[in-house]
């Protein structure tokens, strides 16, 4: 009794004591995470009940997959072949980022050096061998993480076996907004525009220059296109735009012909195409063709030398958005990363045309890897996965424009949402800047239909 | 009204397209009976051959000309190395076979010349029209000139040569033929060299004018549609498949502009036209019945 009666006599205390270390720690680790500070911030930003991701229903011994001695794997799936062959261009930007990385010793996580493997499969941009590829990466391969499948309805069709093997889906070649679904914390979107921002500066500029004009949308038909669409019809509530007509194509091809000359009938003054690759061009060919010359804007996954060339005259001051610098520009000749880019392109992939932007969106999303790999603690997916969605801002990344960060938080789980709104010039054969550059961060969330972001 | 003509038009240059395609696939359906799924891939292999000549510095019609020679002479090839081996096999074989064509043709395309997307250039210079607000391409004009042209050679070939009367004699009974000294042989090569050369001059003109550039997929949905048109004009009909790739193209166009749930699905068109064709009338519109004494 005379050995108990302390304990009873300090119990209440010992328990406030513990209450207020443990309010500290918590509230320690909440301000951690809102300033997105987990990244290096050593173990404690991983795992635990402070984390963003939660491993307990991971498979076991999962997060060391795919590390084996000096060498970290990586895989991906996108088109190499069929309609969307010409986003094989990224591949080469993501290759010779990669071969550069490698020869400079690799990337420094927590102290130890690592290479990057990259292992790539074609999918032709079919849903279901993007679902066949990833099983034989994750599987076969063993894979850490996969890194920038290409598609929305690609990635969406991986999401649940993704998310239950908690394998990250990192820097998703697609825009759509469903990347920020909570559901699906293992799954991270690139540094391209989420969709519901590219529409919100192209409305911008139309109620600024036109704020009664009529909008034609074209679309492809699935949830890539339906981002663009849910996007614009939301964005113009409560204003004087009018979106007049909607068509929607075929997405497994790039016939728009028909379509466009309908919506050409309309004789709208602004004209959405919310398609991407070899329809871009070939809706602003059947524009032309119509005798039509709207105010033009294009998917931000069209932004590319080829596209742009493909549409011919037509391409002329089409709007746009990019979150990089233009590698077909001259004036960028004289950046540092720009230099390093076409040098290291030049060394790595001779083949390529290093001014093509989807090559250069390759490049840059390598080092955007490479910078997401050197921000984690550990070289364990749960850290890496952790540091990708409470991601610190990041700067001067690849081609990353001037001035943009590129980051991720707690609520936050959007990357691209620094950017600027472009305008093509075919004289010049490139993209010249509209406007100053664009902080829309936290807004691509709130943004965001609901039906889209938690779809 | 002048949407519908504008879209009238748009359906007639696609029609024409699949008519040129169409027409190859007949030529080899009357001289073998076979149904060539490797046609469109054949043509896409003889369009990439324009591009390498044409991105060779050659000019884009003597490159087209190139082009067809080089197809006239893999289309007899093979006839000679792949289809006479099988010729006696059963339909199924032969469906197989041309099947494994198309899978082999398009990997070879890509092998040979990459698979990144192309641009083809033009063989004449790009301009629209707008009489009465309806919107006529030098596109459309071209593609319908050209399925005019090809109709007249095919027809020249066939019906006033003695070369077409033996391919034609051979078609229609190569039993026969043979007792009477033709060289069997020797017209169905001809028969498949004349279709690979029309899917040339078919991939070469069309591709510049509907798509945006040239890719290892580009011939696939055409060849959809090329085969609902032979089906609809009748597999062993020339003027069937002209007919019948018209049909095809502005019932496509139309089907885009004024049916809206469609619009994104307008390979439903030729499956819709190739059900409606094998249930009211199995040889076609154009097609000649099989009559047989029993």
């Amino acid at each position: 009794m005379k050995v108990a009666s302390p304990a009873r006599r300090f119990g209440p205390l010992r328990i406030v004591t513990v209450l207020v270390i443990a309010t500290m720690v918590a509230a320690a680790c909440g301000s951690s995470r809102k300033t997105g500070g987990s990244s290096t911030s050593g173990p404690s930003g991983t795992g635990g009940s402070s984390s963003v991701i939660d491993t307990s229903s991971c498979p076991a011994g999962n997060d060391s997959v795919g590390v084996n001695g000096d060498t970290i794997t990586i895989g991906t799936s996108l088109p190499l072949s069929g309609t969307y062959a010409a986003f094989k261009a990224i591949l080469q930007g993501e290759e010779a980022y990669f071969s550069y990385l490698n020869s400079t010793g690799g990337v420094d996580v927590g102290g130890k050096k690592y290479k990057i493997n990259l292992v790539s499969k074609d999918d032709a941009y079919d849903a279901s061998k993007t679902v066949t590829n990833v099983q034989s990466l994750i599987n076969d391969s063993k894979v850490f993480s996969l890194f920038n499948v290409v598609g929305t309805k690609n990635n969406l069709g991986i999401r649940n076996m993704v998310n239950t093997q908690c394998v990250p889906d990192l820097l998703i070649a697609s825009g759509a907004i469903q990347w920020g679904n909570t559901k699906y914390p293992w799954m991270l979107g690139s540094e391209l525009v989420p969709y519901p921002l590219e529409m919100r500066a192209f409305v911008n500029y139309l109620k600024e220059k036109k704020p009664n004009a009529t909008i034609a949308l074209l679309k492809a038909n699935d949830d890539f296109g339906q981002s663009y669409q849910e996007s614009l019809q939301s964005l113009i509530k409560g204003t004087n735009l009018k979106i007049v007509q909607t068509q929607s194509y075929d997405s497994e091809g790039a016939d728009v012909n028909s379509q466009v000359t309908s919506l050409a009938a309309t004789h709208a003054d602004a004209f959405v195409v919310g398609a991407t690759l070899l329809a871009c061009p070939a809706a602003l060919n059947a524009m032309g063709s119509a005798g039509w010359h709207p105010i033009t804007y294009m998917s931000g996954t069209c932004v590319s030398k080829l596209l742009f060339a493909a549409g011919g005259a037509n391409s002329n001051n089409v709007f746009s958005v990019t979150p990089l610098l233009d590698p077909a520009d001259p004036a960028n000749n004289s950046n540092a990363a720009m230099q390093l880019y076409k040098t290291n392109m030049k060394k790595y992939q001779s083949s390529a045309d290093a001014t093509d932007g989807i090559v250069a969106y390759g490049w840059t999303t390598g080092a955007l890897f490479a910078a997401i790999l050197h921000a984690s603690p550990s070289a364990t997916r749960s850290a890496v996965m952790e540091t990708a969605r409470t991601l610190k801002p990041l700067s001067d990344v690849g081609l990353q424009l001037p001035g943009s960060t590129w980051s991720t938080s707690a609520n936050d789980w959007f990357l691209g949402e620094d950017f600027r709104l472009i305008q093509y010039n075919v004289s010049q054969g490139h993209t010249n800047f509209i406007g100053p550059l664009i902080d829309d961060s936290g807004k691509a969330g709130p943004l965001s239909p609901t039906s889209l972001l938690n779809g | 009204m002048a949407l519908f003509f504008t879209q009238l038009m748009n359906g007639i240059g696609n029609g024409a397209v699949y008519a040129s395609l169409a027409l190859a696939l007949v030529l080899i359906f009357r001289t073998t009976g076979i149904l060539n799924f490797a046609q469109g891939e054949m043509a896409l292999y003889s369009t990439y051959l324009v591009w390498f000549f044409a991105s060779h510095h050659v000019a884009v019609w003597l490159a087209i000309l190139i082009a067809m020679a080089i197809s006239f002479v893999g289309g007899s090839l093979i006839e000679r190395v792949v289809i006479r081996p099988v010729e006696k096999a059963s339909p199924l074989v032969l469906v197989i076979v041309t099947i494994g064509m198309f899978l082999a043709l398009n990997s070879i395309t890509q092998v040979q010349f990459g698979s990144d997307a192309e641009q083809l250039p033009r063989a004449y210079p790009s301009k629209t029209w707008l009489p009465a607000h309806v919107q006529i391409s030098a596109d459309t004009l071209v593609l319908v000139g050209v399925l005019i042209l090809e109709c007249l050679l095919l027809y020249f070939l066939l019906q006033r040569t003695r070369l077409g009367l033996a391919v034609r004699a051979v078609a229609s009974n190569p039993e026969s033929s043979s007792l009477l000294g033709i060289p069997v042989g020797t017209m169905l090569m001809l028969g498949w060299a004349l279709a690979a050369t029309l899917g040339a001059l078919a991939g070469a003109i069309a591709v510049p004018a509907s798509q945006p550039a040239l890719t290892a997929a580009s011939m696939q949905e055409v060849l959809v549609f090329a085969f609902a048109a032979a089906a609809l004009g009748g597999f062993d009909s020339t003027i069937g498949a002209v007919v019948g790739g018209i049909i095809v193209g502005v019932a496509q166009s139309l089907t885009t502009q004024y049916i809206k749930s469609l619009s994104d699905m307008v390979i439903v068109v030729p499956f819709a036209l190739i059900l409606l064709v094998l249930l009211v009338r199995p040889s076609g519109l154009f097609g000649t019945q099989r009559v047989e004494r029993v």
